[in-house]
């Protein structure tokens, strides 16, 4: 039978990483869920605020991104613009070029992984190391992250280990403590060579032109100490009015994200070093990436660019908790990605457009967003989406003859008296593929059906026809 | 057309067809704070009580900490000029070092810098360029202490925000670095400092 192509996934996920997988996000999932109660009576009402916030941001775009430009510049930084991915890539290179730089360390972020930066950098003979630990053992294995906050949410310590010792990186071992330490002092070096410290931004404020940077290891701080330039790639959408916001969207991040009241280390930077300051980038460049976000703005999910990248959905989600990140085929997984990755696949739409489907629209993604996007809602407008551009959609069972049922009166009427019947078909073994497949792992109760309707006279004739 | 040209026309075509835009709600200055936070009184004693929750630790005086470092055996220790009151104590007890250098990234194991200032609310402390401007010195070695003056702490991440210095580079840091990469397994040291301590002065 025809299956939706992340069923297929699911079938060859290793149960080990299946485990991992969930206990991991489960386990995320309750943090945050404890912390946002202790600290807050209506953690509620703080996701719709800061929805509202990023909504009116994105609803005044052109307006916000000028000032944070403008704010920028003033405190000597270069502000770049990139339409595209490949444009984005060819401006990093220009400025690597014109600096003579051929080393690079680069700090977690979603938007180069979007443009394929590091691969690209390869191919121009500019070396890349991924500093975050997971980002750097996804590189070195040529492996995709799969979560958009645990990068190697489905490797094992064995896996690393060996992969370690295959890098020379030591002998094989594989306790998390020693494999972090050689991480430490492996990347030590290569900060301390890099010419360039490449990084993403988590908010840019339009008031005072500040990128704020999170991360827990302190790598995005080690990219911007030694190293001479400084580029940032960010996604236009992820400008804020002013500081003051960020009181809100960085107490919801950390502990949407990991449980964390602050992710350990949050940089706030907006311009090059003072010159008479012994350590930092002589030179920052901004380079803000469209990389189609404009065609999402115009389009009728244009909220999901209020996303902040916290993985809370990815984590709730039952769909991503079975399938892993790598079934989402794209660099965004979980709820955000079945929405954001179609989207952003432009003409290639169609090869994505199975993922708004991977979702039981039970709403969890949407009650945890901390910018509440409505990602159920999202999802159906994919889906019809997807209907008008007629993709086919193999694994979806035909409903034709249930629109026959459910729209015919008499039909129904007639289908509820027989539906007994059902009790005594072997209906397992009918030549209907979907209904065999569906009654492999399950069993349908006893028919009771059929009897609503005379209840609903009789209980109509006792209330005197009034009801209630 | 420059990029720039592009991408801005872009935005206002998507946005010309709204029939009306979302107004910017008005966020209330310590919205987010934590709830529990009105019910303190003591800046000073939050602020040790949230860091020591995250894993900084906390000194609240140059003795107590210079026993604690004693304690370790420091191969060298970074301390700048501007602090050399406060651990006036330490000379001749630990290997002192007026300067940092490049190359001594990997002698130097422990480093005291002034910190611009901490949040009370989630045991932050702040550092600057201008209070620290040599940021390895407060990120490579594998513990780093804090100066923290007692009237610098602000009281919520609110305040904080409400009051950023003009520096072109700030950060904050709560707690030490860490990682849970591997199989979730929470690990302090990766990048940044495996200890961090502060100084409340
Ligand atoms: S869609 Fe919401 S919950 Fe999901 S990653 Fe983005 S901000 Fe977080």
């Amino acid at each position: 039978m025809a299956k939706q192509l992340i069923d297929t996934y699911v079938a060859e996920l290793p149960p080990t990483v299946q485990k991992a997988v969930h206990q991991s996000t489960a386990a995320t999932t309750e943090k945050r869920y404890q912390l946002l109660g202790d600290d807050y009576a209506d953690s509620d009402g703080l996701r719709k605020l800061a929805g509202a916030i990023r909504q009116h941001t994105l609803e005044y775009l052109d307006t916000y991104l000028a000032q944070a430009e403008e704010s920028l510049t003033a405190r000597g930084a270069k502000v770049h613009y990139a339409v595209t991915a490949e444009d984005a890539c060819q401006a990093v290179t220009g400025i690597l070029q014109a600096a003579g730089i051929t080393k690079v360390v680069k700090s977690k972020s979603m938007v180069t992984e979007e443009i394929h930066l590091n691969d690209y950098l390869a191919n121009q003979g500019i070396e890349s190391i991924e500093s975050d630990l997971g980002e750097y053992i996804v590189q070195i294995d040529g492996d995709h992250p799969s979560h958009i906050v645990r990068p190697i949410i489905h490797k094992t310590r064995g896996d690393i280990a060996r992969s370690f010792e295959r890098e020379g990186l030591g002998d094989y071992n594989d306790d998390p403590e020693t494999i972090t330490r050689r991480a430490r002092k492996f990347m030590r070096g290569k900060y301390l060579e890099a010419g360039a410290g490449i990084t993403g931004a988590n908010f840019v404020t339009a008031d005072t032109g500040r990128l704020v940077l999170v991360t827990n290891e302190g790598n995005s701080r080690f990219c911007l100490a030694p190293a001479k330039v400084h580029i940032a790639l960010v996604g236009i959408e992820k400008v804020v009015p002013s500081d003051a916001d960020l009181s809100l969207l960085l107490n919801l991040l950390g502990r949407s994200a990991t449980g964390q009241q602050l992710t350990v280390y949050t940089e706030f930077i907006n311009g090059p070093r003072r010159a008479d300051r012994p350590s930092g980038p002589e030179q920052m460049h901004v380079i803000f990436v469209d990389n189609r976000r404009t065609e999402v703005l115009a389009s009728d999910c244009k909220e999901i660019l209020r996303c902040i990248r916290c993985g809370a959905c990815l984590n709730v989600c039952p769909v991503y908790r079975q399938a892993s990140g790598h079934a989402y085929r794209s660099v965004y997984p979980g709820p955000v990605g079945a929405v954001l990755s179609p989207l952003l696949a432009g003409d290639k739409f169609k090869e994505l457009a199975d993922l708004p489907k991977a979702s039981s629209l039970c709403g969890a993604c949407n009650e945890v967003c901390p910018v509440d996007i409505p990602i159920p809602d999202l999802l159906l407008r994919l889906r019809n989406r997807a209907h008008q551009e007629h993709v086919p959609s193999p694994g979806t069972p035909p409903m034709a003859g249930f629109a026959l049922l459910g729209s015919h009166p008499l039909i129904w009427r007639s289908a509820m008296t027989f539906g007994a019947a059902k009790d005594y078909l072997p209906l397992d073994r009918l030549p209907v593929p979907y209904l065999g497949a569906w009654l492999k792992t399950r069993t349908l109760p006893k028919w009771r059906g059929g009897k609503f309707r005379s209840w609903m006279k009789s209980r109509h004739g006792r209330n005197g026809g009034g009801g209630k | 057309m420059t990029a720039r040209e592009t991408i801005f026309a872009a935005i206002k075509s998507a946005l010309a067809p709204l029939p009306e835009r979302e107004p910017r709600p008005a966020v209330a200055h310590g919205v987010a704070d934590a709830q529990w936070l009105a019910d303190e009184t003591d800046n000073v004693a939050l602020f040790v009580q949230r860091a020591t929750a995250v894993g900084t630790m906390c000194f609240r005086s140059s003795s107590d900490c210079l026993a604690w470092l004693f304690e370790q055996q420091p191969a060298r220790v970074f301390i700048p000029d501007e602090l050399r009151d406060v651990t006036a104590k330490f000379e001749g007890i630990v290997e002192v070092v007026r300067s940092y250098s490049r190359d001594q990234v990997d002698e130097i194991d422990t480093a005291f810098t002034p910190a611009a200032g901490a949040i009370a609310e989630s045991g932050t402390i702040i550092l600057t360029d201008e209070s620290t401007p040599d940021r390895l010195a407060a990120l490579a070695p594998w513990t780093h202490i804090a100066v923290v003056r007692k009237d610098t702490i602000h009281r919520s991440v609110a305040d904080a925000l409400a009051a950023m210095p003009d520096d072109p580079n700030i950060i904050w840091v709560t707690g030490p670095s860490k990682t849970a990469d591997v199989e979730g397994i929470l690990i302090q040291g990766v990048h940044g400092p495996g200890v961090q301590g502060c100084l409340l002065i």
